[in-house]
């Protein structure tokens, strides 16, 4: 193992806000070099642990250490060698989006000019257009160009895309890749599965201010069980008999159930004696794995994979979270 | 909140001709402005209305025989009165009393109510995107605004009538007593009509109100011209340039003119006719004024916490300036005409005010305490910028940047504290350069910049609730604002003894060049000034950030 400083450790992190508990328990790690995606609803605690990390709130347990030193006592120091691009961007109405760049980059120490002018380019931003009548994309896009000019060791993104377009939002994936191919840190939190999955490395769940799930993201998927949907020659509730398939669904001919990794041969040996004329499987996405921790009441300490919460619920739980995604930052 | 209110939406009642349909929820507009404004409301109306008893009472006291108001009558109409507060034209009743030291007060503050409420509910609301909001839902286009003028005039109608009220239970003349609220409430609704349409020329709320207050400005200094330069006590041509003007020339305990207050009645109906029509042909968010492009580039100066802080407060800064310029020339053309009417020959004058010396050193005491206060107010207005960063989520950012919050906070002090000093200093030396001899301006430069351990105590009282209740801190200051004020100003008129009055932050510095120079009370405020504000600094350092 290397013995390279994490760039973010955050351990057992504790934060109340009056009767609110906002974290209860928090762990977070990202390995130089590595992008981290930071996945939970609103609400859960996103934002506030990175207002921790980056001293504008005080923790009141366990600790939080950024390029392994105290983000509260050492902030000035540290963030000059950081990049910070929130998901509510308020800039000053009267100034133009052009100088609030440059002001929030001359504060991290400088501007690169060519590599600021390269980036208006790439995202279409007017540099010279009051912020007051900017819209939130483009707001967002004068942080995420002054954040991006930089030369930061580490960059911490807070809901980064949430109003720009699908194309903006690739000439985004396209720079956090060019920034992990340079050898520097993300942490990314997002609602987007698909944007988490195209670049994380890593992937942590939060849930109610505490981590749920972490890991490498093909580390886990191991850990949950396959979707199959088949299509057989008779009725497909004979099925439920079958060792190792859980949450069955028939209808008719067609049947959908989930099995676990270690299962798979021995299902898919049983139910070739049932006469399949179609079988799709479709390995866990982020996205179940999301909502798995979303089904019903939080587990114990930390969710046991591959059992527990069953993928009914999990389902059901797709109508509730899904709104929450979509319903903006904050 | 919003969304539950409106969900009762309701057929519109009394829409017709073309504004038939644009006027659909008008009723339901109505309510949920009172329901966000009501407490606003209440207190503008009741704080207003309860001087006139205050007022009076103490009017009573100081004059209560017939010949103590006739002789008063007789050296009230000196150009200081004039210009600030009016022709005194019925100085020797009590009702012309009470119009004399009130009028202007509650016309010009309710005035100021019917600006900040047009603005906070029609501009503010469309510039954070709420307006947008209400009008995606079954509402005409200016049933929302509409409901906002009509919210804000009865405010003025209620002030008024109030005001109408507590006078004749106070015994003062029944039609004197109705054109009293009459011609105040008049101002006000005049004003509901000015700033709607100010709210449509600017498309920031900021821009909405400061327009609303230079006109307001204007029309108060055409008046105080008019009224200075009036023959006797009568109604200048000069004066009805002014809607202000037009609410005096009511004059109520005298002639109780009404149809000036059909003329403000007017005024308000067009300007608010004048607003929907400008509403009609322009999109949402905008306003007449043009957007204008900017630079692409930051300044290397725009870019260091100092040189933000000023940018930020430049508007501020230049439009106060300004002020206290046009103020001090003011102040000090009216202490010339002074010297000249103030012949010590005159034995009434004498008789009744002391020397002419020490009236004319009180009523440049009284300017130079005028400026302190404009001055503060600057002071009070460009620190609670700072707060307004944190509240609006701009200081996290830069925050993030490797700033440090004591720098980042010094930079917002230091254009308060360099700021209003330049302005005390300013004024004060104006108001004596045009005095035409009345005082020097250096005289009058320090006498005013003695104040400035006033200001910085209520800098430093910011600072202390800034660190230790950050969200209430820009209100909380402007309430001890407005007290010392009003203790500095109408202390002596509310009964208030000498020795509570030197308690407060205005009232407790020398008042030059009518009382001597004492060095103890400025260095008491000062150090007051230092604990609260180190206090508030040491505790912004170690505090959460909090945002709106």
């Amino acid at each position: 193992m290397s013995v390279q400083t994490p760039a973010i450790l955050v351990t057992d992190l504790h934060k109340r806000f009056g009767r609110t508990t906002a974290l209860a328990g928090l762990n977070l790690r990202v390995d130089p070099g590595t992008v981290a995606g930071f996945l939970g609803p609103n609400g859960s605690g996103k934002s506030t642990t990175i207002r921790i990390l980056l001293g504008l709130l005080t923790s009141d347990g366990g600790s939080a250490s950024l390029l392994g030193g105290d983000p509260w006592r050492d902030a000035v120091e540290l963030h000059r060698r950081i990049a910070y691009v929130p998901g509510d961007v308020s800039l000053w109405p009267n100034l133009t989006g052009g100088q609030a760049i440059d002001i929030l980059s001359r504060l991290r120490g400088g501007v690169d000019t060519a590599k600021r002018d390269a980036l208006l380019e790439r995202f279409e931003l007017d540099p010279t257009k009051k912020a007051r009548s900017y819209s939130k994309g483009n707001r967002q896009k004068v942080a995420l160009v002054a954040g991006l000019a930089s030369d930061a060791e580490l960059l911490i993104l807070d809901e980064p895309t949430s109003g720009l377009d699908p194309l903006m939002e690739q000439v985004f994936t396209d720079c956090i890749q060019e920034v992990k191919a340079e050898g520097r840190s993300v942490l990314l939190s997002s609602h987007i599965f698909a944007e988490v999955e195209k670049l994380c490395d890593t992937v942590t769940i939060i849930r109610e201010g505490r981590t749920v799930e972490s890991g490498r993201l093909d580390a886990l998927r191991h850990l949950h069980r396959t979707t199959v949907s088949m299509l057989l020659g008779r009725d497909a509730s004979v099925l439920a008999g079958v060792p190792g398939i859980n949450d069955l669904a028939a209808d008719g001919a067609h049947a959908s159930f989930t099995v676990g990794e270690e299962e798979l041969g021995s299902v898919l040996a049983a139910v070739s004696a049932f006469s399949p004329r179609q079988l799709v499987s479709t390995p866990p996405s982020l996205e179940d794995l999301f909502l798995r921790h979303y089904g019903g009441a939080l587990p114990g300490s930390t969710a046991d994979p591959g059992s527990g919460v069953n993928g009914t619920s999990g389902v059901a739980a797709g109508t509730d979270a899904a709104p929450a995604q979509s319903a903006g930052a904050r | 909140m919003s969304t539950a209110v409106l969900g009762a939406s309701r057929r519109p009642r009394a829409a017709v001709g073309p504004l038939a349909g644009t006027m659909a929820g008008f009723l339901v507009c109505v309510r949920f402005i009172l329901h966000r404004n009501w407490l606003r409301l209440v207190v503008w109306a009741a704080v207003l209305a309860v001087m006139i008893p205050i007022v009076y009472d103490s009017q009573q006291a100081a004059f209560p025989t017939q010949a103590a108001r006739d002789a008063y009558a007789n050296v009230a109409n000196t150009p200081a009165i004039a210009a600030m507060t009016g022709l005194p034209y019925a100085a020797g009743s009590l009702g012309g009393i009470l119009v004399i030291k009130i009028w202007m007060t509650l016309a010009v503050a309710l005035g100021f109510a019917s600006i900040f409420l047009v603005t906070r509910n029609g501009r503010a609301d469309e510039e954070a995107g709420r307006t947008e909001l209400l009008r995606g839902s079954a509402l005409g286009r200016h049933a929302f605004g509409m409901a906002n003028y009509v919210v804000v005039d009865s405010l003025s109608i209620v002030t008024g009538l109030l005001i109408s009220l507590l006078a004749l239970a106070a015994g003062l003349p029944t039609a004197g007593s109705w054109v009293l609220g009459g011609s105040i409430a008049g101002v006000g609704l005049a004003f509901v009509g000015i700033s709607a349409v100010c709210g449509q020329l600017s498309s920031t709320s900021r821009g909405a109100n400061s327009l609303g207050v230079a006109v307001l400005a204007v029309f108060y200094l055409v008046r105080a011209v008019a009224d200075v330069n009036a023959p006797d006590t009568n109604v200048t041509d000069l004066s009805w340039l002014s809607p202000i003007g037009w609410g005096q020339n009511m004059r109520p305990f005298a002639q109780d003119t009404w149809w000036p207050f059909l003329a403000l009645a007017a005024l308000a109906a067009a300007g608010c006719a004048v607003a929907m029509r400008i509403e009609t042909h322009r999109d949402l968010g905008m306003g007449l004024l043009p957007e204008r492009r900017g630079p692409g580039r930051a300044t290397a100066l725009l870019a260091s916490p100092a040189g933000l802080a000023m940018r930020l407060q430049r508007t501020t800064l230049i439009s106060w300036l300004v002020g206290a310029a046009v103020a001090g020339m003011f102040f000090g053309s009216v202490a010339t005409a002074m010297t000249t009417v103030l012949d010590p020959s005159n034995a009434y004058a004498k008789a009744f005010l002391g020397g002419s010396q020490d009236m004319l050193n009180g009523i440049l005491a009284t300017f130079v305490l005028f400026n302190a206060m404009l001055a503060a107010a600057f002071a009070v207005q460009s620190l609670s910028g700072a707060r307004t960063e944190e509240a609006a989520g701009r200081l996290e950012p830069q925050l993030a940047g490797s700033l440090g919050r004591t720098r980042w906070l010094g930079a917002h002090i230091a254009v308060a504290a360099v700021g209003s000093a330049v302005m005390l200093l300013l004024g004060g030396w104006l108001t004596g350069a045009s005095s035409n001899g009345a005082a020097s301006g250096a005289a009058l430069a320090g006498a005013s910049f003695a104040y400035w351990p006033a200001v910085l105590l209520l800098m430093g009282l910011l600072l202390f609730m800034h660190g230790f209740l950050p969200r209430l801190s820009v209100s909380l200051t402007w309430a001890v604002y407005g007290i010392s004020v009003v203790v500095a100003m109408f202390g002596p008129l509310l009964s208030l003894s000498e020795e509570a009055i030197r308690k407060t932050p205005f009232g407790a510095v020398p008042r030059m060049p009518a009382a001597d120079f004492s060095l103890a009370p400025l260095v008491v405020l000062t150090l007051i000034a230092l604990v609260l504000g180190g206090l508030g600094i040491w505790r912004f350092r170690n505090r959460d950030l909090t945002q709106e």
